[in-house]
């Protein structure tokens, strides 16, 4: 695992993406994730990119080389890096004690040399490059590939790592575990920046939405959901079919995604937690007039502006409940990379089909991290083909109008919509409670008739979810129930633990609205006798473990939780599960 | 030939009779038809106030959301189908204070829909309160000893947000509304359109607004931006009503 650290604005992303991408060429499978503060420059930023042979879905806690591009980094992150490890750090800073694992870069004489400035990224990559034993040329033409589009860099940046990576006189022996399989894995090209396979949860869920026919994105700019928009926006440039809005709030994104959807587009907006409590009053209209809408919630930590750019849990609670009375909604909390894109495909199918808001709940980490993974390789667990439409009429018969020629839409048992422009009959939504053709109305009976139209819904969507599942081995000592992006921590965790013996399975919550019945009759099992139940979530108030009370009847005693803006790496989770015995 | 009986349905409005909104309605219906349009071609958005109602009493495809969102959930069904014909309406309060922000930005964005608030300076459903348009010392339920607020100015505000069309009508003149309704919905862009309108219950009766408006006249340039903002902070006793501006196209 490789961690860059330094001030933002210094390239620490394009380093530790240059990185990754070394290692894709190398044939490695690579988990990056990022640490950054909410300022464009200064403050303490880091990067780390774990990568391996097999696939990676999580941090740990062990960095075997720290790119230590200021004193602060040093400082703090000297104490993660492993015994056998490199440390590079800048020869300005002031030692208070010899250690083995350092490495000076003489910076400021390469500054001079090449009369440069602000190039440490990449020196300190070169350096690392030749640390780890990897051929310049490999660098060489990553860097070529990533700045294809600012080629006057490309000189610049290339000159700087060579005097890095010659700045080390020659591989240091205590560094053999770091062994790294250093031919490269044929002839893969990076291409334009990263390469399709190198993604974040942002661009699976962007894909996701393209592979689901997305023609309109209205979306303000708030981290972490912002490189949907980013994503989106540039596909808008060439794809004809879809509209990207920025518009002036986020109130303003749901009322333009609901027009929009209403007028036959499938639409999604994009926001966080803050973001979203603006939303709010919209959502519940988009489940009153039953229109489809997909709504991506990337959490961070709140109340209020809370932690911008760290990661957290704490929304599960107000988005089940978010807006006045009862309505039909789905909320889906994806566990990695690879349900990002699914689950985001199985919300815009169960929001057409049903004609409601449904949400994809993820979180900083899981939209910001990158992973190398092929989402066309994922075996999917339902099959819709998004080229056509669902439940909506063309051919509208004289039964199907009121005597004004007006679409009985709402009438018992019909779930097909109108779109406007439809010759052969109008239709009126309303956010007022309606009768059949939509008409304001106040009359008792026909309200709660509505209201079961509406909720009724959240019965037939169980009805077609996949069955949760165990994760691990069937029967176990431990069972870890958790949700969203713990997943790949989690289930690393839980590997070491069954190698050593202690039988731990896991079992992921993805489905929080509608919640399904199966979770009560597999925790049941997992109870009995001596057997533990372990949550893991990354929120104060343990906001899944009420949800499983309040579904459920079972009380999760046992409880590992953060509510610090950081990431569960492997080892937290082992370790907390190791105290737990 | 669009006859007036399309744009009819079996339930009638439930406004207060002598309700401004009974003629913004008669001048929607009357200019829809005069320029062909089916109902099934015309897509009516509204929000929360007594003139949301207004999709409900028109036959043709509508949209009744919240209070104070009718311009972005306009926008939206413009930008998806822009075979629509998309009328906004709003009101003063819903359109000026609670969409105030919306309506500054669809003024720059310039999507082609026709704008309509219906402006009866007060807040008439939660019976009558002051609104952004109330005048300065007005007296109302929630502003005993007279509202210490000034008025916005929305014709001034739309012509310097970049609205292509401005205009003002009054409600109780229908062949003057029908007309601006017409050049409103033709014109493509954002059209603006302030139509006065008594609150018979809570603000003003017909007759205040009969002794004080006034149509521009020929000597009027609707094509110059400076002349129109200077027209549409000129307030006085008398208002003016008609188009304050229309950018060349």
């Amino acid at each position: 695992m490789l961690r860059v650290g330094g001030e933002a604005g210094w390239g620490i992303a394009s380093a530790a993406d240059i990185f990754s991408l070394i290692a894709i060429k190398l044939g490695y499978k690579v988990f990056a994730s990022k640490d950054y503060a909410s300022q464009i420059r200064g403050g303490h930023n880091y990067h780390t990119v774990r990568i391996s042979k097999q696939p990676v879905l999580a941090d740990i806690d062990t960095v075997d080389i720290l790119l230590a591009l200021d004193k602060t980094t040093l400082d703090l992150h000297s104490k993660s890096v492993a015994k056998v490890g490199i440390i590079l750090i800048d020869e300005k800073i002031k030692l208070e004690q010899k250690d083995n694992r350092i490495i000076i870069i003489p910076l400021k004489l390469i500054e001079e040399k090449l009369k440069e400035k602000n190039i440490h990224n990449a020196v300190f990559l070169g350096a690392a490059i030749k640390c780890l034993g990897i051929e310049f040329s490999v660098l060489d033409s990553v860097i070529a590939d990533y700045f294809q589009d600012k080629p006057s860099l490309i000189k610049k940046i290339t000159t700087a790592a060579k005097e890095g990576f010659n700045a080390i006189p020659a591989i240091k022996t205590s560094l053999s575990a770091l062994s790294i399989d250093k031919s490269p894995a044929g002839k893969l090209s990076v291409g334009k920046n990263l390469p399709p396979e190198f993604l974040t949860g942002n661009d699976a869920i962007a894909k996701g939405a393209l592979k689901a026919g997305l023609t309109f994105l209205a979306q303000y700019p708030m981290t972490p959901a912002t490189g949907i928009l980013h994503h989106l926006a540039k596909e808008a440039a060439t794809n004809q079919k879809l509209i990207v809005v920025q518009p002036e709030d986020e109130i303003a994104a749901i009322n333009f995604a609901v027009g929009a959807s209403i007028a036959g587009a499938r639409a999604m907006t994009a926001t966080s937690g803050g973001g979203f409590a603006l939303m709010v009053e919209t959502y519940g209209l988009a489940g009153m007039a039953e229109v489809p809408l997909v709504i991506i919630e990337g959490q961070r930590p709140g109340p209020a502006t809370g932690l911008p750019t760290k990661t957290g849990q704490g929304d599960l609670k107000f988005v089940l409940s978010a807006a006045p009375g009862d309505f039909p909604r789905v909320v889906i909390a994806p566990g990695d990379i690879g349900e990002s894109y699914t689950e985001t495909k199985r919300a815009f199918y169960l929001a057409e089909k049903y004609q409601l808001p449904a949400m994809v709940l993820v979180d900083k980490h899981l939209c910001e991290s990158f992973q190398t993974i092929n989402l066309e390789d994922i075996e999917p667990d339902f099959i819709f083909n998004y080229a056509q439409r669902i439940n909506i009429i063309e051919k509208i018969g004289n039964k199907e109008l009121n005597e004004d020629k007006i679409y009985r839409r709402y009438a018992d048992g019909n779930l097909k919509r109108h779109l406007p422009g439809n010759p052969e009959g109008i239709f009126t939504y309303a956010g007022d409670e309606h009768n059949e053709v939509g008409y304001i109305i106040e009359d008792s009976k026909i309200t709660k008739r509505m209201n079961e139209r509406r909720m009724g819904k959240l019965e037939q969507i169980k009805a077609e979810l996949p069955v949760p599942k165990l994760i691990g081995p069937a029967q176990a000592e431990t069972t870890i129930i958790s949700w969203g992006s713990n997943k790949g921590a989690i289930i690393e965790a839980m590997e070491k633990l069954n190698e050593e013996g202690k039988k731990t399975n896991f079992l992921p919550i993805k489905f929080m609205c509608p919640f399904q019945d199966e979770v009560k009759t597999i925790l049941e099992k997992a109870k009995p006798e001596k057997k533990r139940l372990v949550l893991v979530e990354a929120n104060y108030s343990a906001q899944l473990g009420s949800l499983i009370r309040e579904k459920t009847g079972i009380d999760i005693e046992h409880k590992i939780l953060r509510y610090d803006g950081k990431v569960f790496t492997v080892d937290d989770i082992y370790n907390e599960l190791k105290k737990i015995g | 030939m669009v006859e007036l009986k399309q744009y009819n349905r079996t339930e009638q409005p439930n406004w207060c009779p002598g309700c401004g909104d009974f003629g913004i309605l008669a001048g929607v219906k009357k200019a829809l038809v005069e320029l062909n349009l089916e109902p099934h071609q015309v897509m009516l958005v509204s929000g929360v106030g007594c003139y949301a109602k207004l999709p409900y009493w028109m036959r043709a495809n509508g949209f009744v959301g919240l209070h104070g969102r009718e311009l972005a959930v306009g926008q939206g069904v413009k930008l998806a189908n822009p075979k629509l014909k998309v009328l906004v309406f709003s009101g003063d309060g819903a359109g000026y204070s609670e969409g105030g922000n919306h309506f500054i930005h669809a003024c720059r964005r310039g999507i082609d829909l026709t704008y309509i608030v219906h402006n009866n300076s007060v807040f008439g459903l939660t019976t009558g309160q002051y609104s952004p348009t109330s005048e300065q010392g007005w007296v109302s339920k929630s502003s005993p000893f007279g509202s210490t607020e000034k008025p916005i100015n929305p014709l001034a505000l739309a012509i310097s947000a970049g609205a292509t069309f401005v205009a003002r009508a009054y409600a109780m003149n229908l062949k003057e509304l029908v007309e601006i309704i017409k050049q409103a919905v033709q014109h493509q862009g954002l059209a603006v359109v302030d139509v006065l309108q008594p609150c018979v219950s809570f603000a003003h009766k017909p007759e205040f607004y009969n002794e004080r408006v006034y149509y521009l006249d020929q000597s009027h340039d609707k094509s110059n931006k400076l002349k129109a903002l200077e027209k549409a902070l000129d307030v006085k006793e008398s208002i003016a009503l008609g188009v304050f501006y229309q950018e060349k196209q």
